[in-house]
């Protein structure tokens, strides 16, 4: 299934930090997923997202996976007064698809009914005219901080210049990929809420890409061309300390989602609903049945298999005919990251529980 | 309006050109800056960097001329060539003139240092335009180099264009070149990197125990350099930053591992001198 052919490009990994505790990818459940799908969390003719049902079933998810009986204990499993958490959301395709504040705001309230003060919580991405555009400040707690590693496009101020991977792909003179600032020098946590979203270079984007490609600088280059280097680069940058160990829980974001052209909506056309989340300590598995949905919902549309490589079905460009696309995608990443140890990919080792509220 | 009624002698090399001046003897210099070449197919999507370094390391003692018109473009070519050390005559309009004069008196108080080009790459330069072509791409990498009539046993790397290793068939794409040359070299290898901006032109002078690094930023008229991480090749246990246009330049994030000297600096408006010591 991984569906790459020819040398991965060579990778140096630099940073100062260890592996810590039992946290971090996989966690402490491999190859467990949780679904919660509830009808009334989005009303898909007026498009909006109901924010008591999310919340429901951020509960229930949370609870399933955990066993816990409450929602305290639930979030106690993964994070404690002391902690500074980074909430890593998706913003790439605002405002027409994003990590919903609907979603975001109820993890917040866990995370403030467990202790930890709104004030040592973040909202972060990469770019913050993108966080701006979905504007999360009046829809969260009170004091939480919102911030994007890059005020000014391109600025590397907002990254750590000791921790990186350093990579020649097609003779690039920057070769360095550096981790947000945030995440090596205050968070002590880092909660993943990425959306499921087709890509037009990874294939899919959900917990692998948005950590991984969301939390370094420089990373466009590697889909510059046709063929690119997600493959092995998502999974080489998901796996860099203290990235890995201190990402905690992903909660994927499947309340709206996209089919084709991601991460942005090219056509209103590509949108769907599928209105449910996933949650889970390993991305690998996360992004198995992400991976699935995407595939399922492309066979229904008539659209190929994101497997596919075919140089009839490349045409660069907006990709507002799924019979094409600008890239050969590299859905094989999510099972390449598991070759590094970050999870789960096999599906027989997969146990996923499917929850409808 | 062409103004700069005085040629006033304001450093050893860079004069102010009046509006009449007799160009006929000088050699014509670009006016640094960036242009985007968006409906032109490339190789690459980089921005395209109008620098002299080439022309001066070809003419090391020729004289030059400049027409740099603009609010940064002057500063800029005067900041260009007190880098290279050469002689440019630069003549610019109204909104240049200040700026121009106000680097030119950077310029004055920032001198001393009896500094040679640090570099590890000889380029025997057959005068051609192709070579000349090659020796841009080579400047614009931060490929430090210099031009030798032969290979020189001291340097780590001679490119001779025209050899086997760098025929004259491949001339046609300079940028494939200079990254042989960098791939011959290899990036550990090399005395200057540079990340965080593709318009930004380094230059390395030295004389053993102390250095001192020319930064340009020929993107300055659109927009400063927001971040530079700067790695010098070799140990350097002090760094001093300053820069014109800016009052007070902090150099931050200091490394000085792995036989290498790494630093950030926070902003680069149009230009910088890092002085370094062991």
């Amino acid at each position: 299934m991984l569906s790459h052919s020819g040398t991965l490009p060579e990778y140096r990994v630099v940073t100062r930090f260890q592996p810590s505790g039992k946290m971090g990818f996989p966690g402490p459940y491999p190859g467990r997923a949780v679904r919660v799908r509830s009808e009334r969390a989005v009303d898909a003719a007026s498009n909006s997202i109901n924010a008591s049902a999310v919340k429901s079933m951020l509960s229930r998810g949370m609870r399933e996976l955990t066993g816990a009986t409450g929602d305290h204990d639930a979030w106690s499993h993964f994070i404690s007064p002391s902690d500074t958490v980074g909430i890593k959301v998706n913003c790439s395709g605002a405002p027409e698809i994003n990590s919903n504040p609907e979603l975001v705001s109820a993890i917040i309230d866990n995370l403030i009914a467990v202790g930890v003060p709104a004030d040592r919580i973040y909202i972060y991405d990469r770019f913050e005219n993108q966080l701006k555009i979905v504007n999360f400040g009046p829809k969260v707690a009170a004091g939480v901080k919102i911030s994007g590693a890059e005020s000014a496009r391109g600025s590397i101020l907002g990254y750590d210049p000791r921790t990186y991977v350093e990579v020649n792909f097609f003779g690039e003179e920057d070769t360095r990929s550096n981790l947000i600032r945030l995440v090596s020098d205050t968070f002590t946590k880092v909660i993943n809420v990425p959306t499921m979203k087709e890509h037009r270079a990874a294939g899919v984007t959900g917990c692998l890409k948005n950590i991984a490609y969301g939390d370094f600088s420089n990373v466009a280059r590697s889909h510059q061309k046709e063929k690119t280097n997600t493959y092995s680069f998502i999974g080489t940058l998901a796996a860099v300390e203290p990235l890995r160990s201190r990402t905690v829980l992903n909660i994927m974001d499947g309340l709206r989602s996209l089919w084709q052209g991601g991460p942005f909506l090219q056509s209103p056309k590509f949108l769907f609903f599928p209105k449910q989340i996933v949650l889970g300590t390993d991305p690998v598995t996360l992004d198995h049945v992400l991976l699935d949905m995407i595939e399922d919902k492309r066979k229904k549309e008539g659209a190929p298999s994101l497997f596919e490589r075919g140089a009839n079905h490349l045409k660069r460009g907006p990709e507002l005919d799924p019979q094409y696309n600008s890239f050969i995608r590299e859905p094989g990443h999510i099972e390449y990251a598991s070759t590094l140890g970050l999870g789960v990919f096999d599906k027989a080792r997969i146990k996923e529980t499917v929850i409808e509220l | 309006m062409s103004v700069l009624l005085a040629a006033a002698f304001l450093l050893q090399q860079i004069t102010v050109a009046p509006a009449n001046a007799d160009t006929a003897q000088l050699s014509k210099a670009a006016t640094p800056r960036v242009t985007f070449h968006a409906n032109e197919a490339s190789a690459t999507r980089a921005p395209w960097v109008d620098s002299n370094g080439w022309r001066y390391l070809r003419q090391p003692d020729g004289h030059f001329y400049c027409e740099a018109p603009g609010a940064t473009a002057a500063a800029l070519a005067a900041g260009e060539a007190f880098a290279y050390g050469v002689h440019v005559a630069i003549h610019t309009d109204d909104a240049g003139l200040a700026p121009l004069n106000k680097m030119l008196a950077f310029l004055s108080d920032a001198k001393g240092g009896d500094f040679s080009p640090l570099v590890n790459i000889g380029f025997v330069d057959d005068g051609s335009a192709e070579a000349g072509e090659f020796m841009n791409l080579l400047v614009r990498r931060n490929l430090l180099f210099r031009v030798v009539k032969q290979a020189d046993p001291k340097l780590d790397l001679t490119v001779t264009p025209g050899s086997a290793e760098y025929p004259k068939a491949e001339a046609v794409n300079p940028s494939l070149l200079a990254e042989k040359v960098r791939g011959n070299l290899t990036d550990a290898k090399r005395l200057l990197r540079i990340y965080g901006s593709e318009v930004v032109v380094g230059r390395l002078v030295g004389n053993g125990d102390a250095a001192r690094l020319y930064l340009i930023n020929y993107g300055a008229a659109r927009s400063p350099a927001r971040g530079l991480r700067v790695r010098i090749l070799g140990t350097f246990s002090k760094q001093q930053a300053v820069q014109f246009d800016s009052a007070e330049t902090q150099l931050t994030d200091v490394s000085t591992d792995s036989g290498a000297t790494e630093f950030t600096l926070p902003e680069l408006k149009t230009f910088a001198m890092i002085n370094l010591a062991k």
